[in-house]
């Protein structure tokens, strides 16, 4: 019995004057449990307050209205929640009710008029904001105590939002504890319903004490709005209370607080079986300089044992940026203890290693063939030329190199590995087919396109000989005409059908069985369009990459014909798909619907041959800005995003080794929102993810110019440098 | 969109097995607590989740009407309430065909034939149908029913009640299968959120908000109930809330009532013309027995016209955003935000109790709700604190001398 005395009697009491009211009554256990609920939500509602928000995006970024209409991601502007945590005005919620950036925030008391509020801090870990009212002597919870929270116990969901009377009592939502210590050790998970209607408000057990704070939370992505699409789903969470008010001194200080990070990658891409073995450790990081090196393994933190990388992030997960730990580590067959390593913010993310090559695509030999060697790069420097081998390699101090078995394994064992560090490779010359053993010193991706990317770019020889032959014709043009990416008119031709292509398929028996040309498709569940653009000469021998196309609110760029004519010779030379999925409202996309246009984008993923290193987000206006949002939270997915005149609506998150993204931003000078628009590239860059930047002379709000236009063809096809 | 939500939630808990939802110290305490008065009797519900959904489920129907392409299904959900075969059902355009079916509990099919629809309140009567007899002729069905006029006489649920919808969400239930079973609490009872009209939808009543998953296809019209099984209200159709832009899970109550408000010309004793506002009130239990009878005559509602509003003498900032904040930036000399003490760099953020997100929200609401000569009260931010303010709104300048600006000083 973890729960207190006073909440004992508290209940006694409650379930005791339920039954002895209609004495004559069969005792009713559902009654008695109704009722401890009503009393538990009454004891805390005194301390569940409305917050109301003026100004600021109606939609989560920009939100200013230019001639394109409205630029940015719709959000929710209703009243929410939160919880007084401090008697002297303080009151904790969920940092997403601020996404979208407001003016003015007032906070209304149950019992007391409304006030004037100031974001004091935010908690960018557990996504909390601390707010600030003039108000004395408020009533505080209760927490309940967080090693006690019992998985099956009962838990409300309280909130403010759906009543506009803040005297009325809460809004609740019934559920059970699901699981504890889910995102990395920091939330309670729920089944009660948890949504934009109570995120902020309090998560309360059956004897009134206070849970946690209910926030959306996912444990794939970060940031004030992840998990919001699971809204209702019968997985919702919430930060313990005794988290919260342990957290509350460091928040009233004023400073925002981070994730505190190690700055170390894992040596393979097993998390769970493999044991922790430090594969690359970040120059400046708290791992670097508490000395910790490549090589080391970590055997306990905190006391912890350390068995796999898996459990290292739950024992991370929730610390923040100053925390110290002590971890032990066996090194070669010593063992030593580093104590008070002091966690780091995000100053040092992550930033990955290039030696300066592109590789050719789908080849069945072993090794990888350089496909391009960037001007200036370690890889030139070590006299690697167009057409060499690389068939081995390895950290310059190690004893004997790895054989290299592909592109992929090559990408994979330089994203293990940090700049500065030495590399030996092994490459079999393409003149004379010598061997030679160079040496290269890696440093960071640049911000750089290469000047003129070679064709071809494949071999051909992806997944062998049992694919479908490739075609010896000439692709024929599925729109009558090709034009440049400035072409503005959309001819009304007819509408792509996707039974001529078949019958059409019937008589040429050389022609791969696959779809090709502009494809219309409803996702049958959802009842939803998309269109898919596959090239005429697709050749299942080839990789293809996927540029998912997010169209504007403006009309113009929903048009799948339009758009895939522009990338035709792209996605023939440069074998590209092109993924067309549609907004469900006339107002832009939502960031709900990220779920709905993934399932669109893995179906096609899963009919096509596919280059997982070329997936990206395209768009343009608020396109651009859901491609932005989608790109980070399907990291699994893509490896770029590229938009034109839009601004990144959410602060972005860190990068990291084994997905990376890079981005291509562009914006027409003239565009309104080009200052936004240049902040979205500066807060990219100052997370070091590689950026290419284009802004457009004498351009308001249209597509790329031509010059961009070649640069980002070769952005595209440079996503598997090396 | 569906699919983002949980198809159906699990059924309801059984009671008889009482320790099955709780954790372990609760039901001790609840044991505990039960023991004292009742000397080691066991803790079970007086009325078990069963027993309720069975007695329930024979005062359903299924009902199958127009539909079946798009997102529009063909399929929905009716309550009984009446020995003969009338079934409230919600005013969907399942009914808009004439070949209108019901499936009753026992799996017998019978045509169906819409009596009322009131879509201010967005349900519907209709009667079942048997083959040989007029619609106005008793059917001799007795079948089982929820007594409607009763259900409405009780007190309305409260936050935290208990409540167990009854409904055919998915076509899951077929013929004779029992509808599916959902457990959940009042949220709230409030309005829907579309207060600032952001939603197309008639009703503007209050409705219950549960924390089940009810409204999906195929669930409107379908019953929401007590834990005792008493008809509280009609489970509502698939809509979003605008403001939080998420489903919302509803059903209108049983004694639901919606103000039709309304302006008319009347004369005054001294024969001058002025506009007063007409009040029409409709009620489900109205509609409910009047229907019944085929009695009921829809009112219709006025188009809502904007109006001037009345008229406040705020200048505020320029307008450039679509969510500019409501800044004033100077109030025209002798107005009545003049009068009423309004300054520049106040921030206007609530009238009448709403909050004002931005300029146009202001100026929305005060052409939709209020007329010249009306008291509204306005809180304004000034410096860190919120003041309130009662400000009388005014006739608006005539045609011929618009707003003045505000002379540069």
């Amino acid at each position: 019995m973890r729960a207190t005395l006073s909440s004992r009697r508290l209940l006694l009491a409650v379930v005791a004057a339920a039954l002895a009211a209609p004495a004559a009554r069969a005792a009713d256990v559902n009654e008695a449990t109704e009722r401890a609920m009503k009393a538990a939500s009454a004891k805390v509602a005194p301390a569940v307050v409305k917050i109301e928000t003026a100004g600021g995006a109606e939609v989560v970024g920009a939100g200013k209205k230019g001639p394109g209409g409205e630029n940015g991601i719709r959000k929710g502007t209703g009243p929410t929640t939160g919880l007084v945590v401090d008697p002297d005005g303080f009151v904790v919620t969920s940092s997403f009710n601020f996404a979208n950036k407001p003016t003015d925030i007032f906070v209304t008391v149950p019992g007391k008029p409304r006030f004037v509020a100031k974001v004091v801090a935010t908690d960018q870990t557990r996504m909390l904001t601390l707010l600030k009212i003039d108000a004395k002597g408020l009533a505080v919870p209760e927490a309940f105590p967080k090693a006690g929270i019992d998985i099956g116990q009962w838990s409300l969901a309280l909130g403010r939002t759906s009543d506009p009377d803040a005297d009325h009592p809460p809004s609740m939502s019934v559920g059970i504890v699901s699981a504890t210590n889910r995102i990395w050790g920091k939330a309670i998970q729920t089944d009660a319903k948890t949504s934009p209607v109570n995120y902020g408000g309090p998560l309360v057990a059956l004897n009134g004490q206070v849970l946690g704070v209910i926030v959306p939370a996912s444990n794939r992505a970060e940031g004030e709005t992840a998990g919001v699409d699971v809204y209702d789903g019968g997985i919702g969470f919430a930060i313990p209370l005794e988290d919260v008010f342990a957290v509350v001194p460091r928040l009233k200080q004023g400073k925002d607080l981070k994730r505190g990070l190690l700055g170390i990658n894992p040596q393979g891409t097993d998390a769970y079986n493999a044991p922790p073995v430090i594969g690359a450790v970040q120059p400046d990081s708290a791992a670097a300089r508490a000395g910790i090196q490549v090589g080391d393994k970590i055997l306990e933190v905190d006391g912890k044992k350390i068995p796999n990388f898996s459990t290292l992030q739950h024992v991370l997960g929730p610390k923040y940026e100053g925390d110290e730990i002590a971890i032990k580590i066996a090194r070669g067959d010593k063992e030593q203890e580093f104590k008070g390593v002091k966690l780091v913010g995000t100053s040092t993310a992550y930033v990955s290693a290039f030696l300066g090559v592109l590789p050719m695509r789908d080849d069945a030999e072993p090794g990888v063939e350089v496909r391009y060697v960037y001007p200036k790069s370690p890889a030139e420097a070590a006299g690697i030329k167009v057409g060499d081998r690389i068939t081995k390699l390895g950290p310059a101090a190690a004893p004997a190199l790895s054989p290299v078995a592909n592109r992929n394994a090559l990408i994979a064992a330089l994203q293990r590995m940090t700049p500065g560090t030495e590399v030996k490779i092994e490459v079999k010359r393409k003149d004379g087919g010598k061997t030679d053993t160079v040496t290269a010193k890696l440093v960071p991706a640049p911000d750089a396109l290469p000047d003129a990317v070679p064709l071809p770019s494949s071999k051909g020889k992806a997944g062998g000989a049992a694919q479908p032959k490739p075609k010896d014709k000439e692709p024929k043009d599925p729109f009558g005409r090709a034009d440049g990416p400035t072409d503005g008119d959309a001819s009304a031709e007819d509408e792509p059908k996707k039974d001529e292509k078949k019958e059409e398929k019937k008589d040429d028996k050389d022609k791969p069985k696959v779809e090709t040309g502009l494809l219309k498709r409803t996702n049958e569940a959802l009842g939803r369009e998309y269109w898919v653009y596959v090239p005429d000469n697709y050749d299942a021998g080839k990789s293809y990459g996927v540029i998912v196309w997010f169209h504007d609110t403006n009309e113009a760029t929903k048009d799948g014909k339009q758009v895939s004519r522009t990338f035709r010779d792209v996605c023939e030379d440069r074998n590209f798909i092109m993924v067309g999925p549609k907004s469900g409202g006339k107002d832009g996309w939502v960031p709900s619907e990220t779920e709905v246009v993934m399932q669109d984008v893995k179906t096609v993923l899963g009919q096509y041959t596919i280059d997982r290193t070329r997936v990206v987000a395209h768009g343009q206006g608020n396109g651009g800005q859901m491609a932005f949002y989608v790109g980070f939270n399907a990291r699994d997915v893509f490896r770029g995003v590229g938009t034109v005149g839009a601004v990144l609506g959410t602060n972005p998150k860190d990068n990291v080794a084994n997905q990376p993204l890079s981005f291509f931003v562009s914006g027409g000078d003239k565009d309104p929102l080009i200052k936004d628009i240049r902040e979205s590239k500066d807060l990219l860059t100052e997370r070091r993810f590689p950026v290419i930047y284009r802004e457009m002379k004498e351009s308001g709000k249209e597509y790329f110019d031509p010059p961009t236009f070649t640069d980002f063809i070769a952005w595209l096809d440079s996503l598997d440098r090396i | 969109m569906t699919l983002l939500r949980p198809p159906v939630e699990a059924g309801g808990v059984t009671a008889h097995d009482p320790n099955a939802p709780m954790t372990r110290h609760s039901t001790w305490f609840l044991a505990a607590a039960l023991a004292a008065p009742f000397a080691a009797a066991p803790a079970r519900a007086a009325d078990p989740f069963n027993e309720v959904a069975e007695k329930a489920n024979q005062k359903m129907v299924k009902v199958f009407g127009a539909g079946g392409f798009s997102r529009l299904n063909s399929y929905g959900t009716g309550i009984i309430i009446s020995p003969d075969g009338h079934v409230l059902t919600a005013a969907s355009q399942l009914l808009d065909t004439s070949e209108l079916v019901v499936h009753l509990y026992d799996g017998q099919r019978l045509k169906a034939q819409v009596l009322a629809v009131e879509p201010e309140l967005d349900v519907a009567i209709i009667k079942i149908r048997v083959e040989g007899k007029k619609i106005e002729e008793p059917t001799g069905l007795n079948l089982d029913y929820f007594d409607f006029a009763a259900a409405a006489k009780r007190p309305p649920a409260e936050t935290g009640d208990w409540v167990l919808a009854l409904t055919n969400t998915f076509e899951i239930a077929l013929r004779d299968e029992p509808l599916s079973l959902q457990r959940g609490v009042v949220m709230a009872r409030t309005k829907l959120a579309g207060r600032r009209g952001v939603f197309e939808f008639p009703y503007t009543g209050d409705v219950y908000v549960v924390d089940a998953i009810t409204n999906n296809p195929g669930a409107a019209g379908g019953a929401l109930l007590t834990r005792k099984g008493e008809l509280i209200g009609v489970v509502g159709r698939e809509i979003k809330n605008s403001l939080s832009d998420t489903w919302m899970n509803y059903a209108i109550p049983v004694n639901a009532k919606v103000d039709i408000k309304e302006v008319v010309k009347t004369k005054d004793k001294d024969g001058k013309e002025k506009d007063e506002e007409k009040v029409t009130t409709v009620t489900m239990p109205d509609f409910v027995a009047l229907g019944m009878q085929g009695k009921y005559k829809n009112v219709t509602r006025p188009k809502t016209v904007l109006g001037e509003g009345g008229y406040h003498g705020i200048v505020f900032v320029p307008n450039i955003l679509d969510r500019t904040p409501a800044y004033v930036e100077d109030v025209v000399p002798g107005s009545p935000a003049a009068k009423a003490g309004l300054r520049p760099d106040d921030l206007v953020s609530f009238i009448d109790g709403e909050p004002v997100a931005s300029i146009n929200v202001f100026q929305t609401w005060l052409k939709k709700n209020t007329r010249p000569g009306q008291v509204v009260r306005i809180e304004v931010r000034r410096g860190e604190a919120l003041q309130t303010i009662e400000m009388t709104l005014g006739v608006p300048p005539k045609a011929a001398t618009p707003t003045p600006a505000p002379m540069p000083k």
